[in-house]
């Protein structure tokens, strides 16, 4: 079925639509980072600042340590990536090839583990890793981003897992492979991008969270990104709109640089035999 | 080969935490010396800097009792002081607002603080804030700053339309603020006012203090019952008629924060716009070049410029095994001169206004001229730049920051701009709705963003509180 030329133009108009909608707040964010604050309370705002200036990036890096605190959230975000992956790919695995009673019950589990809210977590938490003596540490951090990422981690290479034709396995064996042969040789190379896109899931929610990073840390120097970014913004939700837009901007390019790179990965592998050919 | 797969994933877990491990789960006690946790809420650059001046100022004062300054962050600060007193692992000194405490003061997490404070802090700071910070027969925070809400006006604006400028001492009534609002207002899409009510109970109830409002009345039998009387329906109906019978004030703002009304208010589309007194901060740095504006006092009704207050407060964690050492942190930090240079940081007014008049402080001053005026200190016959001047030695920001004027006593006192004598403002604090003979049963709260709840224990009352102005 062959689509007319205006149907095409309507389905381009669409999509450029959802794209403005989508980069919408980017690209004011950006637009902010670079006013002056005297045109952030203009009546009649521009996409371009009529005046650029980069006062707000340095009133940012003078008033906040974002440098020492986007450094402390690299290395929890890659942390808890690493880890998530680490864990989920054999747990995915026996849950996609063993239907076991335990594999239904740990797939309950991810579900219902997914409608807990931090608040209701935290104290508990608090006190486990109190006992454990994890507060104030990032290794506690990373591992509390361990744990809540790793549902839905497994829930997702679970799908990727079941992609993979069981055939190979089988091929494998006649050839005398292991299960961790099997696992390390065959199936990891297959699941390279679901691997990469679980392990991008973990890495941004764990880079973007900020309530277990607030009560967990109490080291100053210890504080990741987001917490950071709340020291623009005062009671009642007033902000010192500037600075925060521009070390906002800063926070997110990470996100959008891991994103640019693998992106083809990603889709690829979800796309990955969708189709016989 | 699965035994080995979960040892695996356990060692490397441990390995993590091994290697993130702090080793800090100590007092704070180090050979000999005490080190205190002060969690402090404070954001703005002036405020952040005036604080840890403070606690240096004491370290090299107190070798033996050492601070830490942390900070802390307004957002999500309730969940994360509720976390770490569960955990046992809450700052020594506590730094939050009084309408936060309800649930710390009686959860038991707050040191009582009578017998901690000293006299002169006590009475430096007036009976009626110590009520917000009282709950039951226990003193659970010191109140030291307080934000009352004011009008921001377009002076030029004022001045043209020939209006009466409010005092003080003369404020406008709620009538007469409706009927200038109308006369300001020219029917084409500029408006007398722009009320930002994102909070619309906090800001209704809280200024229907002034007007004689109540809402909340307790019988004899000990149980609270909500009236809504002439007095509540003062403000609502002001903003009602004002919106939709005068056209004076514009719906579109009803929903909006304080923040969000500037554009239009430097725009020249409203004349005033009722804010918190730290919002003067917002506009000496984003007012166009030339605008003149004005802090007015709020409109008067039957019980005088009365309105509720929250004030920020300090507190003691119950925890904390060294009190009184803390409690003499917070008695060094509110000491007059330093409270007012803390309200001059935070863009707010002190609550111990008693200790400052001692202390020589005659006047705190809005800003009252054209945006970027400078601020002084004014103590006897020296003049002293305020503190967040540019000429501190850093390098001047791209707008000129201060214009808080304290005048001390013995400076001249300035006619330009509303002056707020230090002796009826905001001393005069006063305690409506919830009168000493009250505290019995539950008791209504209101809590800074506009929820009202119950209070938990009976027995235990807590204040709501009125400012006057003027």
């Amino acid at each position: 079925m062959r689509t007319s030329r205006r149907a095409r133009a309507g389905q381009y108009a669409a999509l450029l639509a959802y794209l403005v909608f989508l980069a919408f707040p980017f690209l004011w964010l950006v637009s902010t980072a670079f006013k002056p604050p005297r045109e952030l309370a203009s009546l009649h705002p521009t996409w371009l600042p009529r005046d650029p200036t980069l006062d707000n990036f340095r009133q940012a890096f003078d008033e906040q340590p974002l440098l020492r605190a986007a450094a402390n959230s690299l290395v929890a975000a890659v942390g808890a990536a690493l880890i998530a992956v680490l864990i989920a790919t054999p747990m995915a695995y026996v849950m996609a090839r063993h239907r076991t009673r335990l594999a239904k019950a740990a797939t309950g589990w991810v579900v219902v583990s997914q409608a807990f809210p931090f608040v209701l977590v935290i104290i508990p938490l608090f006190l486990v890793l109190k006992n454990l003596r994890l507060i104030d540490s990032v290794g506690g951090l990373v591992m509390v981003y361990v744990v809540w990422a790793l549902p839905f981690a497994l829930w997702m290479l679970v799908g990727y897992v079941r992609a993979v034709p069981a055939e190979l396995e089988e091929a494998a064996a006649v050839d005398g492979a292991g299960r961790l042969r099997t696992l390390v040789s065959i199936i990891a190379p297959l699941l390279a991008p679901g691997i990469v896109a679980t392990g991008l899931f973990a890495f941004i929610s764990a880079w973007n969270e900020f309530f277990f990073a607030l009560v967990l840390l109490k080291t100053p120097e210890k504080q990741t990104l987001p917490v950071v970014l709340t020291h623009f913004l005062g009671a009642e939700g007033v902000a010192d709109l500037g600075p925060l837009a521009a070390a906002a901007f800063l926070a997110t390019l990470p996100s959008l640089v891991v994103f640019a790179l693998i992106q083809k990965r990603i889709t690829g592998g979800m796309l990955a035999g969708a189709v016989k050919s | 080969m699965r035994t080995r797969w979960s040892a695996a994933a356990v060692a490397g877990l441990l390995l993590v935490a091994g290697a993130g491990c702090s080793g800090d789960g100590g007092d704070g006690s180090r050979d000999g010396r005490i080190t205190l946790r002060f969690q402090s809420l404070a954001w703005q650059k002036e405020s952040v800097d005036v604080n840890k001046e403070l606690v240096r100022e004491w370290n090299a004062a107190h070798p033996k009792v050492r601070v830490e300054y942390v900070q802390g962050s307004w957002d999500s600060v309730h969940d994360q002081l509720l976390t770490s007193f569960e955990g046992g692992e809450a700052p020594d000194v506590v730094h939050d607002a009084s309408d936060d405490l309800a649930d710390f003061a009686y959860g038991g997490y707050l040191a009582d603080l009578r017998g901690l404070l000293s006299e002169r802090l006590r009475s430096d700071i007036p009976e009626r804030s110590w009520e917000t910070t009282t709950f039951g027969d226990g003193v659970y925070g010191v109140p030291f700053l307080q934000e009352p809400r004011v009008l921001i006006a377009n002076a030029e604006w004022l001045e043209e339309s020939g209006v009466r400028i409010p005092t003080p001492r003369e404020p406008w009534s709620w009538s007469e603020f409706r009927a200038v609002t109308a006369e300001l207002a020219d029917g084409d899409g500029k408006y007398g006012v722009a009320w930002p009510l994102k909070e619309p109970v906090s800001a209704t109830l809280n200024l229907s203090l002034s007007a004689g409002g109540r809402l909340f009345h307790r019988g004899d039998d000990g149980k609270v019952r909500i009236r809504f009387e002439e007095g509540d329906a003062v403000v609502p109906r002001t903003i009602r008629d004002q919106v939709n019978a005068d056209a004076s004030a514009p719906d579109s703002t009803l929903g909006s924060g304080g923040s969000d009304t500037l554009p239009g208010f430097f725009g020249g589309k409203y004349a005033m716009v009722p804010l918190g007194f730290s919002y003067r901060q917002q506009i000496v740095q984003q007012a166009p070049k030339g605008f003149r504006w004005r802090v007015l006092p709020a409109p008067a009704g039957a019980d005088g410029l009365a309105q509720g207050v929250s004030p920020q407060t300090l507190s003691v964690a119950q925890d904390s095994p060294h009190k009184e050492e803390a409690a003499a942190f917070i008695d060094f930090l509110l000491r007059p001169r330093n409270m007012v240079r803390l309200a001059l940081g935070d863009w707010m007014l002190p609550t111990g206004t008693r200790g400052a008049v001692r202390a020589g402080v005659s006047r705190v001053e809005g800003q009252g001229g054209d945006a970027g005026a400078p601020g002084v200190l004014q103590r006897g016959d020296r003049t002293e730049r305020a503190q967040a001047t540019p000429d501190d030695g850093r390098k001047p920001g791209p707008e000129p920051l201060p214009e808080v004027t304290v005048r001390w006593a013995g400076g001249a006192s300035s006619s330009a701009g509303p002056l707020w004598p230090v002796a009826q403002f905001p001393a005069p604090l006063k305690s409506r709705g919830y009168r000493p003979d009250e505290r019995q049963g539950r008791s209504p709260v209101f809590q800074g963003r506009g929820e009202l709840r119950d209070q938990p224990p009976p027995g235990r009352t807590r204040k709501a509180t009125a400012g006057q102005l003027g």
